[in-house]
């Protein structure tokens, strides 16, 4: 019973991620970005760690939820290679600036008000969270965040920092 | 034209060594792995990073050890043969991939010649000294009215400047004349304060390469951060 539930698990995995994305398994863009507690941050200087990108707007709800989240996968991955960045696509930063203040988000929240990140990752959905492993390769994307999403996102991610 | 062919033979030289590189390769993992009795079926999964414990221990692992064991059993006194020397072919293939890393740096300079030729190559490049007035932050360079780069520092590479290290910030193509080139600065000044501040240089391109270096100092009378456009003859 254990294997045939571990064989779903196995083979439902990658019909639940989304394979449609065109940056699978390409080398992921380089940047760099201020970010909104200051200095810069540039994402070639991260080779070597897990890194996970979070696309999010401060009106969008389910975002807020999965920032809260990943605050909470960084404190318990933090110590195995795992870098988080939250990157805000808002018009308006104050907004943005305004939530950076409000909530305690330990990891950097990041400003792209030319959008030139989101168009160079092809973002099309809010929240949208991207896995790039060690070598700098984007490994998964996840469109959505419900407990679901983020049940198989975290088993992606400790089979990523286990490699 | 010259470049041209170059580049190409150099290509071909180095797909050539990778077609050499890959038989060597695949024929040194057969010989290593050949000798081997088959590996245990049951071999421990590596430890997972996580709270992972999320799956809990296989039962059905122990017959298949036990199974594994009882397969390798007979192949035993082929186990107990020397294995292979593989040290010469190990070596030939490190020496291939030299030859690879080698052909790619050839090809990394000839394409930089063919895209910028020294006739028309214009480089600029970034140095700080001290920095106890000013904290980079980034530098957006025009030439000739026109934008071609921001460029925004991470304290990394700021720490990278002020310990001597020298940043190509733009490589780019001019043709020969007169042209002109500013640099806008951006990070915080003294007492912390928001700090912006521009350099121009107005300089003649000649024939042959030329080199422009951005310098940020700190002027002590002043208390101010300086900068200067210096250009290399």
């Amino acid at each position: 019973m254990q294997r045939l539930c571990l064989a779903a698990v196995t083979f439902c995995a990658p019909a639940m991620a989304d394979t449609s994305y065109p940056l699978k398994a390409h080398e992921a863009p380089d940047f760099a970005l201020h970010a909104i507690a200051g200095g810069n941050v540039r994402l070639s200087e991260h080779r070597g760690d897990v890194v996970i990108l979070s696309f999010w707007g401060s009106r969008c709800t389910p975002c807020r939820e999965q920032l809260a989240a990943l605050n909470r996968t960084l404190a318990t991955y933090r110590s195995a290679g795992l870098q988080v960045y939250g990157i805000n696509v808002d018009d308006d930063q104050t907004r943005a600036l305004a939530y950076a203040h409000g909530e305690s988000v330990t990891f950097p929240l990041l400003l792209d008000p030319e959008k030139s990140v989101s168009r160079s990752y092809q973002v099309d959905n809010l929240p949208m969270t991207l896995l790039i492993d060690r070598n700098g390769v984007v490994r998964n994307v996840i469109r959505d965040y419900n407990a679901k999403s983020e049940e198989l996102f975290l088993q992606q991610l400790r089979a990523l920092l286990n490699e | 034209m010259q470049y041209v062919l170059s580049f190409m033979k150099a290509w071909s030289r180095l797909l050539l060594l990778c077609a050499f590189l890959s038989v060597p390769a695949a024929s040194f993992a057969q010989a290593a792995t050949k000798p081997k009795a088959p590996a245990p079926a049951a071999a421990p999964a590596p430890a997972a990073v996580a709270p992972a414990a999320d799956a809990p221990p296989s039962t059905d692992a122990a017959p298949a050890a036990d199974a594994a064991t009882a397969e390798a059993a007979p192949s035993a006194p082929d186990a107990a043969s020397p294995p292979p020397d593989t040290r010469g072919l190990d070596q030939e293939v490190q020496g291939l991939k030299k030859d690879v890393v080698d052909l790619n740096r050839e090809l990394f300079v000839l394409e930089e010649e063919l895209l910028f030729p020294a006739n028309t190559q214009v480089a600029v490049f970034v140095s700080m000294d001290v920095g106890d007035f000013f904290a980079l932050d980034s530098v957006t360079l025009k030439i000739d009215q026109k934008e071609v780069i921001n460029y925004l520092y991470t304290p990394r590479e700021v720490e990278a400047l002020l310990k001597g290290g020298v940043h190509r910030l733009y490589l780019g193509n001019l043709k020969v004349g007169k042209h002109e080139l500013v640099a806008f600065f951006s990070g915080k000044g003294p007492n912390d304060r928001d700090y912006k501040r521009g350099a121009t240089l107005k300089f003649e391109k000649g024939i042959g390469a030329k080199y422009l270096e951005l310098k940020i100092n700190d002027r002590q009378r002043k208390q101010q951060p300086e900068f200067e456009v210096k250009d290399w003859e």
